[in-house]
């Protein structure tokens, strides 16, 4: 399909729809190694995988502090961002972030007998516990912090933490796959089920992304037409739908279980899910400012050349 | 206490962008970042085709997202409506940039501010003094010219647009222009399914 392109700006003082250029790369990279790194961290504390722990804390504390650094224009001043705990969900995911990388640290030392005596037994169910609900908060506040951005359809809805907590599990169970292959996890056999229910669930959740786009605004729907039809459909379609989602799922149910099996299902998990937090940023549209004015009825009666 | 708000009068606007020299004037604004844009659109279909005009500035929400999204608090309301950024505070996230519908705000990246308008590298002695007032890697927008109206003038654009087409004023007080004006030719806000009851109306 062919999208015009005077509807999509390009021209800085042209009226119309404007594709979302201030979050790019950066912040994907950010919220890709948040997510991944906290849902790892979140599956081996269930699965009991000390390792996990370590790396999925590294991840979120090393990955995504820096992708958030470099996109800030006063990275010395991050520390501010805590201020608005009442109505921001970046301060809020500051302050997961905070008690997710301090009690889970502490967690870690914890069972790993290095507190020295210095953290008293009773309080280790309370650290656990703590840096337990710090890394569902890390899974999930991007989603929140996306769906606060009225001004795009395609991000605001109650879809976008679901589909956070939904790919931050999946890249969790993904990789403790691949880490945990030789240790005896608990429950080990539940991995397989909790997989194959998220990647159905992620691809629910995707449809009914795109569903609630198309039919909330017109740039929502543009947005829509984008990732299913158009410029991106390519990549959405076969790199986080068909790489991300269908492929994994049809090989743990499929082939027999091994360490090449469980590399590949992680890698392109985890390759779906870093292009769907690119693309979801590429895609995002603004509506036209003026939206009362008769040319842009005009402009959405004709909306995409050749649609019906 | 007045609450400031303007009204576009689209039949007036004649596309000329005073309003964009005159603000980059008074605000001293890089090159590459403008505080009010005049949007353009070629509608209809030959021969009957019309260029049409829409400026845009702020619209120094009711409701900002802005304010809302903002995780420092730099972004903040004026008891008089108008809606201001304090670079002391603000790091440079740009989540206001995204949660603003009506693409009102910009980041200052070093570009800006290091290079002037004849292209060499070296900037002027006007462009020197203005430049002064920005920090590299915050956010900046229109304050619809607050020193200007605490001094009791109108913004720099108002004054400047040559056919009245932009009309500045207390949306409180019901005898006022605005006011008169948005009562009269039911004034329209922007977007105003996105809930944040802009103070800036167009009649058409």
């Amino acid at each position: 399909m062919f999208v015009r392109p005077s509807l999509l700006g390009g021209e800085e003082f042209g009226r119309g729809f404007r594709l979302q250029t201030t979050w790019s790369w950066s912040m994907a990279t950010a919220f890709f190694f948040g997510e991944i790194g906290a849902g790892l961290f979140f599956v081996s504390l269930v699965f009991g995988f000390p390792a996990g722990l370590v790396v999925g804390l590294l991840l979120t504390a090393v990955g995504k502090t820096a992708g958030h650094l470099v996109h800030l224009g006063q990275p010395t001043r991050a520390w501010r961002a805590i201020y608005r705990l009442n109505s921001s969900w970046i301060s809020r995911g500051l302050l997961a972030i905070v008690v997710f990388t301090g009690f889970g640290t502490l967690h870690i030392l914890d069972i790993a007998g290095l507190t020295f005596g210095l953290l008293p037994h009773a309080l280790s169910p309370v650290v656990t516990v703590l840096a337990g609900a710090a890394a569902v908060v890390v899974m999930v506040y991007q989603g929140f912090a996306m769906s606060h951005s009225t001004a795009i359809t395609l991000w605001s809805t109650g879809l976008m933490p679901i589909i956070s907590f939904t790919y931050a599990l999946l890249s969790g169970v993904s990789l403790i796959g691949v880490l945990a292959y030789d240790f005896e996890l608990q429950n080990a056999a539940t991995l397989d089920v909790i997989r194959n229910g998220l990647v159905l669930y992620g691809l629910m959740a995707l449809i009914g992304l795109l569903h609630s786009a198309k039919y909330n605004s017109p740039g929502g729907r543009l947005s829509a037409v984008l990732l299913s039809k158009a410029s991106f459909a390519k990549w959405f379609i076969l790199l986080v739908m068909v790489v991300g989602l269908i492929v994994p799922g049809l090989l743990a149910t499929l082939a027999p279980r091994s360490l090449l099996l469980e590399l590949i299902v992680a890698t392109a998990v985890l390759a779906g899910y870093y292009s769907f937090r690119v693309l979801l940023l590429k895609a995002a549209v603004y509506e036209p400012i003026q939206s009362f004015l008769p040319e842009t009825r005009l402009q959405r009666a004709s909306f995409f050349e050749g649609e019906t | 206490m007045p609450r400031w708000g303007m009204v576009f009068d689209l039949k007036r606007c004649i596309g000329c962008n005073a309003c964009a020299v005159a603000c980059k004037q008074e605000n001293n604004l890089p090159d590459g970042v403008f505080f009010t844009k005049t949007l353009f659109e070629e509608a209809g279909d030959y021969p009957r085709v019309r260029r049409l005009y829409v400026p845009t500035l702020c619209n120094h929400c009711e409701d900002p997202p802005c304010k809302r999204v903002c995780p420092t608090g730099a972004t903040y309301v004026r008891a008089d409506g108008i809606v201001m950024v304090d670079e002391r505070k603000c790091i440079g996230c740009s989540s206001c940039i995204v949660a603003c519908p009506y693409d009102a705000r910009t980041l200052i990246e070093s570009e800006h501010l290091s290079s002037g308008l004849f292209g060499d590298a070296r900037l002027t002695p006007f462009e020197q003094q203005g430049r002064s007032r920005f920090t590299a890697g915050t956010v900046a927008k229109c304050t619809f010219c607050h020193e200007r109206v605490d001094a009791g003038l109108q913004p720099a654009c108002v004054v400047t647009c040559p056919t009245e087409a932009r009309i500045f004023g207390d949306l409180d007080d019901p005898n006022s222009k605005v006011q008169q004006l948005i009562r009269d030719r039911k004034g329209q806000q922007p977007l105003p399914e996105k809930n944040t009851n802009p103070k800036v109306y167009y009649i058409v």
